[in-house]
């Protein structure tokens, strides 16, 4: 409901039965190709039972249950290095000492631009030459870690930009220093807005690592496509591990509404506790206007 | 007579190729209540985001009883904590309660223990009239109601001087008079005030002095009645003749 009224008119009688027929079209095409796609694999025997009952086994399923423990891991541990960091990085791009912010501007554009990929094979290819022969988990994580640290400190930077320059005022005129003003009123403010950004580049984060298989790295892809080489059954464990993968996205994305209702409750509640000591309970209107300002950027992005 | 609490002599302010404040001289004596006056970008508020530093000037001298402005860091963090602001647009802190923003200051910069700052803080919103809000967000105030807030805020700093930058500029009509109100309240409590405001009937009945400005020069200064009734320069007459026509 929030991001169509806050960006768009509401719809007109003409734009209503427009939408209506582009919404059947829409449907009737997806419709079709997903039964086209389904009678393809049925004339090829991919949905025959005997190409699917494999998964049923206790072997077939812990294998891919390990390397969707290596993704959660890999994923985990470069998220909880590159989260800090990137806060870190982000700070030092508006810091008032040049050096500190031309150095994390120069890995900010370094790192956003160069592809992930590459990357991860100089640290398979090329470091080793140079003596430095990481293990496998670190060849992964770490250049997914440099490449979502640079990301993330933007967001931050961002973030950052998109607090009114007042608030910075109100906090130095009140006799803050400039880091409290950053770590008590701003970055507070700044986090609220970035949230479901953030979610998203934790998604994006946990994608990256299915590039495990480059470096042989036991995550979720690599497992899947070990398991395909013994079993030739390609479509059936891909459509089960692309499966995996949008369950737990659409678990991040939950997570992501609940921040971000939870953030929202919240100041209900105070005024809800106001309230009660004598205030009009005409909060609540108020307060919604401003979380579902929020609301549209997560769509956006 | 004794030293003045602000003093501001020969300052000088360009924004780029603009110069927006040209050899100001201003004393402001302890318990005055000052009301810059005079038409949008005749630098008024530079003028008074100067004297806490939000803006940086070019040359001259700014002294607040006595010890000049300290141009960075931990001592002009101290600095500002002696001088209350209030802003335009209030800018009270998004993500705290009314309660939250005045303690804010006294915990953070003065050390205050929060049960104390928190005592404090309600007598503050008390005083202001917005004691029922105390723990509402920003958001969910009204604008009059978020100024008093915003002057709490400053109050609770126990401040040497106040700074208004057009406090009830951004304010509907029908909220001006409580913001104008705890203003005035203030002044009458010999609180030393530096107040940019449209408002003439604020400055007549609480300002002991006014100063005009324009094109950023100080044209005139002079008591409120002797101002708004027999202003010496042709540029001050002029500029009553259309604010006071209606």
């Amino acid at each position: 409901m929030s991001a169509d009224r806050v960006l768009f008119d509401a719809p007109g009688p003409v734009g209503r039965r427009r939408i209506r027929i582009a919404t059947a079209a829409t449907v009737l095409v997806i419709a079709a190709v997903i039964a086209l796609a389904v009678k393809q694999f049925g004339d090829n025997g991919q949905l025959a039972a005997e190409r699917w009952t494999p998964f049923g086994q206790l072997s077939y399923l812990r294998f891919l249950w390990d390397g969707l423990k290596g993704t959660l891991l890999a994923a985990g541990v470069a998220a909880l290095i590159s989260f800090p960091a990137g806060a870190v990085f982000g700070l030092m791009r508006i810091s008032v000492r040049r050096p500190v912010r031309w150095l994390a501007g120069v890995y900010v554009e370094l790192f956003r631009a160069v592809p992930l990929l590459l990357l991860i094979y100089a640290f398979l290819l090329g470091l080793p030459r140079l003596g430095v022969n990481l293990p496998i988990f670190w060849k992964l994580v770490v250049p997914i870690v440099l490449v979502n640290t640079a990301v993330l400190a933007e967001l931050v930077r961002a973030g950052i930009g998109a607090v009114d320059r007042g608030q910075f005022e109100a906090g130095e005129a009140v006799g803050l220093r400039r880091g409290q003003v950053l770590r008590l009123v701003v970055l507070p403010q700044a986090l609220r807005l970035i949230v479901p950004t953030l979610v998203t580049q934790l998604t994006t984060l946990l994608k990256d690592t299915t590039l495990g298989y480059v470096v042989s790295y036991p995550e979720l892809m690599k497992q899947g496509n070990n398991l395909t080489v013994y079993t030739h059954l390609l479509i059936q464990t891909y459509l089960i591990v692309a499966v995996v993968y949008v369950v737990i996205n659409l678990l991040l994305s939950q997570l992501a509404h609940a921040l971000d209702r939870r953030l929202a409750r919240r100041r209900v509640v105070d005024a809800g506790g106001a309230a009660g000591g004598g205030g009009a309970p005409h909060v609540a209107h108020e307060t919604e206007p401003a979380g579902d300002r929020i609301a549209p950027m997560g769509q956006l992005f | 007579m004794t030293e003045p609490l602000v003093r501001i002599a020969g300052v000088n302010k360009s924004f780029g190729s603009f110069q927006a404040l040209h050899d100001i001289d201003l004393d402001v004596a302890r318990g005055e209540v000052v009301v810059i006056v005079g038409a949008s970008g005749s630098g008024k508020s530079t003028l008074c985001r100067c004297i806490n530093r939000l803006e940086t000037i070019d040359s001259g001298t700014i002294t607040i009883d006595g010890k000049p402005l300290p141009e960075e860091g931990r001592a002009l963090a101290r600095l500002r904590a002696d001088v209350g602001m209030v802003f335009q647009s209030f800018n009270l802190f998004g993500h705290k309660t009314a309660l939250e923003n005045v303690m804010l200051g006294p915990v953070k910069v003065r050390g205050v223990r929060a049960a104390e700052a928190r005592e404090q803080a309600r007598a503050l919103l008390r005083r202001v009239g917005v004691d029922d809000k105390e723990n509402n967000r920003p958001s969910e105030l009204s604008g009059g109601q978020q100024q008093r807030v915003a002057i709490a805020r400053a109050l609770a700093m126990q401040p040497k001087v106040m700074l208004f930058d057009e406090p009830t500029s951004a304010l509907d009509p029908e909220m001006i008079k409580e913001v104008l109100d705890v203003m005035v309240g203030l002044a009458g409590e010999g609180m030393t005030m530096v107040v940019v405001t449209h408002e003439m009937g604020f400055a007549r009945q609480a300002g002991d002095r006014v100063v005009y400005m324009d094109a950023g020069r100080v044209v005139e200064i002079d008591t409120p009645d002797r101002f708004f009734t027999d202003a010496r320069s042709d540029r001050a007459r002029d500029f009553l003749s259309k604010i006071l026509a209606h």
